[in-house]
Parts: C-alpha cells; structure tokens; sequence
C-alpha cells in the first residue's frame, strides 16, 4: 500500500513541474489556432483518407491539435481537488498525476466540440480573457472528474488491480478510501457545475451522472434472458459509456448558446463516438493483451459480461444462447464461448457496428452549420479523425 | 453512530404511524403525566388528522394543528418560567403528516429503471427502519419556524400558492438531505463491514459490498438531480459542501494518526464533519429557499450545527453508558473500533496515564477495562455532558435570535425545535 505522503508528494511534483514548463497564455489567442489548425488541416487534406479508412497513410493525431488546452485542464484538475486534509487529496488526485493522467479523451473530445460549433466571429482577437472558452474548459473538467469518479467506483465494484498500466486506487489505499475519493469527486464536478451557472448545463451533468450509475446496476443485475439480449446490452453501453459523454458535448453546446439543433448534433456526435469506442473495446477485450491493454484482457467474459461479439456470435450458433444462460461461473463455459466466437462472424459484425456509429458521428458533424472560419473547420476535421483513430485503435 | 437511530427510531414509531394512529403517540421520554396525557391528546388528534390528512400539510393545515394545540396543551416557553406545560407536546408529531408525504415521494423517486435498486434504496426508508425521520423532522420545522407572515391570503390566492411552493421545495431539501445521509451510511457500511445498523441487518450483509456501493451511488446521482431541479446555486453549493464534509470527516476517522487521536479539537472537527455539517447546511439552505438573509440563514445554521454536535456528544456518552438493546449496537462500540470519543480525551486530560492505555489499542479487551476504569474514576462523562449542553444552549439561542413574529404556526414550530435540543441532551437511550 502506498503510503499517502507519498501519493501527495508525486502530486506536488507534477503540479510543480507543469508550472515550470514554458508557460502558455492562459487560452490561446484565436490566431495561434488559426495557426495550428492551418497545419492540421493541411496535413489532414494531404492524406489520400476516405470513409473506409486509408491504410496507406497515417492520421493527423486529433488529440495533438489540442493538447496545451487539455494540459491545462489537467493542470488546473489537479488544483480543483485539493481537500480539507491531505490524504484526500491524495487519493482524489491519483489519476491527474504525471503519467497517470490516461488518454484525456473526455477534454479533448468538449474542447474539439467547443471549437467546432463556435460561430463568433465578431471579436476576432481575443484578449487573455477569452470567457467563453474558460467556461469550456470547465466542462471539461468537470466532465474528466466525473469520468474518474466512475473509474474508481468501477475498479472498487470490479476488484480491480490495474488502471491504465498501473495500480488501481483501491489496491493501493484500500476500498475504503477510494470509495469516499469517488464520492468526493463526484461532488466537487458538481460544485464546479454548479459555478457555471446554469441549469440546464447543470441539469445534463446530473443527467449523466445518473445514466451512469443506471448503467452499472444493469450490469450488476442483468437477467439470464438480459444477458442475451443485444437491445439490453446497446442500453447499458450507452448509459455506461455514451450517456457522459454525449451530455457534456450537449452541454457545451448549451453553454454556446446554440441553438437545439446544433444541441442535438453535438449530443448525437458524442453518442455515437462513445457507443463506437466501447464496441471496440470490446473486441479488444478478446484480440488485445494484457500488455498493450493495461488491464487483463478477457476480463469482459471471465466477469461473466457478456459483449457485442458474443452477442452476434449468440445469433449465429443458437445453441450457445444456453451456455450463456447459465452464466460463467464455470470456468469451462468460458471456453466453449471462445470457441463458438472464433468460429462466428461476431468480431467482424462488431466492427462494422462500430463503424457505423463512427459513420453516424462524423455525419453529425457534417450536419453543422455551414462555417469558413479555419479553427472551427479543423477542428471538425479533427473530430471525425477521431472516430476514425478509435476504430483502428489497438489498446 | 448510534444517536442516528436510537433517537430517530423514537421517531420512526411516531412517524410511520399516521395522523390517525396518533392515538397511540408515544412520548420520547416518560412524564409522570403520560398515561393521562396520551389519552387526552389521542382523542383530540384523531379528528384534527382526518381533516388534514388528505391535503397537502400546507400553512393552513399546520396552523389548525398547532392552534389547537396551543389551545389544548399549553406549552412551556424555556424562557418565560411564568406558564409550566400541563404535558409537553411531542414535536415530532406536529409534522408527522408531511413526513409520511415525504416518504411517498421518496419512494416513487427512487423507483429507478432498474427495479432490484429501487428495493435497496428503499430498504432504508421501509416502516421499521424508517429511523431517519430526524433530519426531515428538524428542517420541516425549521421551514415552518422561518415563514414570513402571510398578509392576505385567501385559498388558492396568489400568496398561498408561492407559499405552498416554496414549502414543496424545502420539503425537497429534506428528501435531498435524508438521499444524502443515507448514501454515507451505505458507502459507511461498506468501510465499516457493520453487522448490524440500526437493529436491522445492513444492507451490506443481505445484498452485498457491490450493490451497498452502487446503491449510495444512485442515491447521491438522485439527490444531485433532485438539487439540480432546485435551480439555486447557493442551496446546491451548501449541499455539495455537506457531501464533502461527510467523505472528510469519514476519511479523517480512518486515518487518524495517533496524535491526532489525541487531540480534542481533532475530535471536535472531525464530529463537525461527520454529524452536524449536513443538518446544518441542509437547516441553512432552508432558510437560503425562503430568501431569507445571511444573518438569519447563518441562525438557522447554527441551529443545525449545535444541535447535532450536541446530539453527537450525547451519542458518545450513550455509547459507555447505554445498553445494546436500546442502542441497536453493541455499546462501547466506539471504543472497540479504536475511536476515542470526548468523554475519553476529558479524561486522558485528568489522567495523563491513561494516553499509554489508548495507544495500546483496544484489541485486547482487557485495556478496555482498565480504560473504563480510568473513565469512571474521572470526570470524563460529565464534561461531555456540559459541553452538549453548551451547544444546546447555543442552539436554542439561534432560535430566540430570530426575527420576532406573530404567527402562531412559526411560533409553535420555534418551540418544537427548542423542545428538541432539551430532548437531545436528556434522552437516555
């Protein structure tokens, strides 16, 4: 167990050491984007890249486009979590450690939304306090903390060992205190919510936060009959993985003052782009390894979960609905299922379910008003490249 | 700890009944006038009950309660020694009616998609361990105590309306409160592996860590659209600083260094944080819903604070002093698990040996003894009982530092909260 001294220690000294860094404006002033995203956009259109995804040549990284403003959400992250006494800090402050802090998907994902839906074009240069942007920034914040809140609820329900290649919280301090860390968390992104001033903002987040507890108890109390039945499992994916997502991209939306149209889109995008990376995530669960994965690959099915590629496999061969019935807590079970998955066409099916929700995504996007500004077009640009990197993704 | 259910379960029996079974009001604490009072008081709640049952328990219906009451039981003023109560009127029963409402609407708003949770949740709120009424009891009161005086307001006029509104919404601080409240006892059982809460099986024990965990979960994802659906960002501010005072106070218990245990003011923050934070942020938030002032807001607070930190102080006492069958857990649990309460850090002050005793750890029963001992010679039990009652006082000087008023409702429920810090600190089990 990892003494909290030192768990707060590592803390200081990722804290210490970003604001060592060069230091960057505090948002960065519109022509900077302009800039960055001219060479996204070109390097982007360079690339041969079509619907079915180019093989040939390599994606501009959504994630690069925007990776000073998503460090600055970590960095602030860490400061947003700061408690009354050190050991909670501590332990609310695992993963917003250096190194610790996972792919920030959730940042990266609101602030590529934030941008490609602005449409204010009115103030060009904007002065060190670009308000709106700060209040995008929030939502992302809030939205990772939530995220990570669910994490170590998860891993505490999970008994998980490992997250993101290294100890999980509740290995590490106990159920105890990663439970209370969860709980802390929790409320502190809706305190933060709260501070933004609206409702409906702050209506969406409880929203999500809700479908995700919803999502987990129908995995905990999942009926033989609901375990084969793929309308349940496509429920569950989204309050479990869709549903935060998607209400912080409508969220963001709100906060610009879209209207319910553009709310929508942004909503759909979000849903589909989470329902799509799970969907692969649950072939990775049987294709991945440990290694590349972080985690224990065939945790799904050894958990007793049973995922889109069963589900489709369940279709072809009738005869393993029984098996999956009777559930697999006979490790043997486990075996006949991966056979009958090898010999079915369910990881293949899988696949082209998530391509077309990935599909589904960045038609989303396309659907946005019309716009010629360059950083709202990168980064939509940016947004359907990253439906595309999650399908191609191995771990 | 115990005092949430010894007191609360006192309630429970009050409460679950309904107006109608108010025959059989029970007091808190025997009066050598009792037997003759519940008969008298029985017959006369019967009728008031039937009336206001069926509606919402609005100003109106409140003030045909409590004029009654006054009329019929003449109540004892702290202040004015001039009238002494023929019986005192239990403050819990004046608000019975809008409780039993408020743990309908519990239940239907726990009725989640997912119903297996829906019975979890619920376990807390079923008849029996209906406990948990105290919070609710103290901030509807508390609503009531703070209600500006209505000038003209005829039924169903416009004044009325706000008035029932405002009254929906401070109801829903008590559900908010009791979500929350409940939810730490979850993820406390959890932490606690406690066998037995309340007199009944943990949740933990009949439905597992898992669901313990996720249904405190849902609870607080409930209790956060719940505020959501408030709309007032200073209420959901004081509510989510509630939550956090909870986790920390439950941290601080768990990871208490051994200076810490030490120390009184260590004690005394981690009680705050544990106990009196969230009726004292939920007391304030009331106040905060009715746009009241910050001056007023912070009496209701202070109220809230007092209250359960001296109700805390009692618990502490109860646990050396109780017995388990009334406490619903084994007493000297306190110590057995390694937390040191007031009574024993007053008395480490008197005997400065005692400290090697408590560093020892109580594993091993027989420095329990010797710590008892220690405990009996001093004057440990005392002092915790004067600094409850110091904080009782303070409480019931919130109450008397509000803004004067006419209205007999407000009036009443001011002395029910009086009347309930005097009951917090005599109450025996």
């Amino acid at each position: 167990m990892l003494p909290g001294r030192i768990l707060l220690a590592g803390l200081r000294r990722s804290a210490s050491a970003a604001s060592s860094v060069a230091q960057s404006p505090k948002n960065m002033c519109y022509w900077d984007r302009v800039i960055w995203s001219s060479r996204y956009f070109h390097s982007a259109s360079d690339n041969a890249f079509s619907e079915g995804g180019s093989k040939a040549k390599e994606l501009p990284d959504p994630f690069a486009l925007i990776k000073d403003e998503v460090s600055e959400v970590t960095d602030r992250l860490r400061s947003m979590v700061v408690a009354e006494i050190p050991e909670l800090t501590s332990t609310a402050g695992y993963f917003f450690r250096a190194g610790a802090e996972g792919k920030r998907t959730c940042p990266t994902v609101l602030l590529l939304m934030a941008s490609a839906i602005s449409t204010d074009m009115s103030d060009p240069i904007v002065g060190l306090e670009n308000k709106p942007r700060a209040r995008h920034m929030r939502v992302a914040e809030i939205t990772e903390m939530i995220h990570i809140s669910n994490l170590i609820h998860d891993d505490v329900l999970d008994n998980a060992d490992t997250r993101r290649g290294m100890d999980s919280l509740n290995f590490t301090v106990g159920k105890k205190l990663a439970v209370l860390a969860g709980d802390f968390l929790l409320f502190r992104a809706f305190s933060a919510a709260v501070a933004l001033d609206n409702t409906e903002v702050v209506s969406l987040l409880a929203t999500a936060v809700n479908n995700l507890v919803t999502g987990e108890l129908m995995q905990l109390t999942i009926t033989p009959a609901q375990r084969c039945s793929m309308d349940y499992y496509l429920q569950k994916t989204y309050y479990k993985t869709a549903a935060l997502i998607s209400n912080s991209c409508k969220a963001v939306a709100v906060l610009s003052g879209q209207t319910t149209e553009v709310q929508d889109l942004a909503y759909q995008y979000g849903r589909h782009l989470g329902i799509a990376y799970q969907l692969i995530d649950d072939i990775l669960d049987f294709t991945g390894t440990s290694a590349s994965l972080g985690k224990a690959s065939f945790s799904d099915i050894n958990q007793g979960i049973v995922t889109a590629p069963i589900l489709f496999a369940m279709e072809e061969f009738p005869q393993l609905r029984e098996i999956v019935e009777q559930g697999f807590d006979d490790p043997s079970n486990v075996d006949v299922v991966l056979k009958y998955l090898q010999k079915s066409q369910g990881i293949e099916r899988t696949r082209l379910l998530a391509a077309e929700h990935a599909k589904l995504a960045a038609a989303a996007i396309d659907d946005l008003p019309a716009s010629e500004d360059p950083v709202v077009l990168s980064s939509r640009q940016a947004l359907k490249d990253l439906t595309q990197k999650f399908l191609r993704r191995t771990k | 700890m115990s005092w949430r259910w010894a007191l609360a379960r006192r309630v429970a029996k009050l409460a679950a009944t309904d107006g109608g079974g108010g025959a059989q009001a029970q007091r808190l604490l025997p009066t050598s006038s009792a037997a003759a009072g519940t008969g008298l008081l029985g017959r006369l709640h019967m009728p008031l009950a039937s009336q206001i049952r069926s509606k919402v328990v609005g100003c109106r219906g409140a003030a045909l309660v409590s004029s009654r009451w006054l009329h019929d039981a003449q109540y004892q003023v702290r202040q004015d020694g001039a009238s002494r109560a023929q019986e005192q009127q239990d403050p819990f029963e004046l608000v019975a009616d809008e409780l039993s409402l408020l743990a309908n609407r519990l239940r239907s708003m726990v009725a989640a998609e997912v119903p297996k949770l829906a019975s979890a949740a619920e376990y807390f709120f079923k008849v029996g361990a209906e406990g948990k009424r105290f919070r609710p009891t103290v901030l509807l009161l508390m609503a009531s105590a703070l209600k500006f005086p209505l000038s003209e307001s005829t039924e169903g006029g416009v004044l009325s309306i706000l008035a029932d509104k405002l009254r929906t919404r401070q109801q829903n601080i008590a559900e908010i409160t009791e979500m929350i409240h409940v939810a730490s006892l979850l993820h406390d059982d959890v932490l606690d592996d406690a066998d037995t809460r309340r007199g009944v099986s943990s949740l933990n024990l009949i439905m597992g860590n898992k669901l313990s965990v996720l249904a405190g979960d849902f609870l607080l994802s409930r209790a956060c659209v719940a505020l959501a659906a408030l709309g007032n960002t200073e209420v959901v501010s004081l509510m989510a600083t509630a939550v956090e005072h909870l986790v920390t106070g439950e941290t601080m218990q768990i990871s208490t260094s051994r200076e810490q245990r030490r120390s009184m003011e260590y004690y005394l923050q981690k009680t705050y944080y544990k106990t009196a934070s969230l009726i004292s942020n939920s007391c304030k938030a009331v106040a905060i819903l009715a746009g009241h002032t910050a001056e007023v807001s912070m009496l209701a607070y202070e109220y809230g604070r007092n209250l359960g930190l001296a109700f805390q102080l009692i618990d502490d006492v109860l646990d050396f002093t109780g017995t388990s069958a009334s406490l619903g857990k084994g007493s000297l649990s306190d110590i057995r698990h390694g937390i040191i309460t007031a009574p024993m850090l007053y008395a480490i002050e008197e005997f400065p040996q005692l400290q090697e005793v408590v560093d020892r750890g109580f594993d091993n029963p027989a420095n329990i003894e010797i710590a008892l001992d220690y405990l009996r010679k001093s004057r440990g039990i005392e002092r915790t009982k004067e600094l409850a009652r110091e904080h009782a006082d303070r409480a019931v000087k919130a109450i008397e530092s509000l803004p004067d008023s006419d209205d007999e409702d407000v009036l009443t429920s001011r002395r029910a909260l009086i009347d309930i810090t005097e009951r917090v600190i005599t109450r025996t089990k």
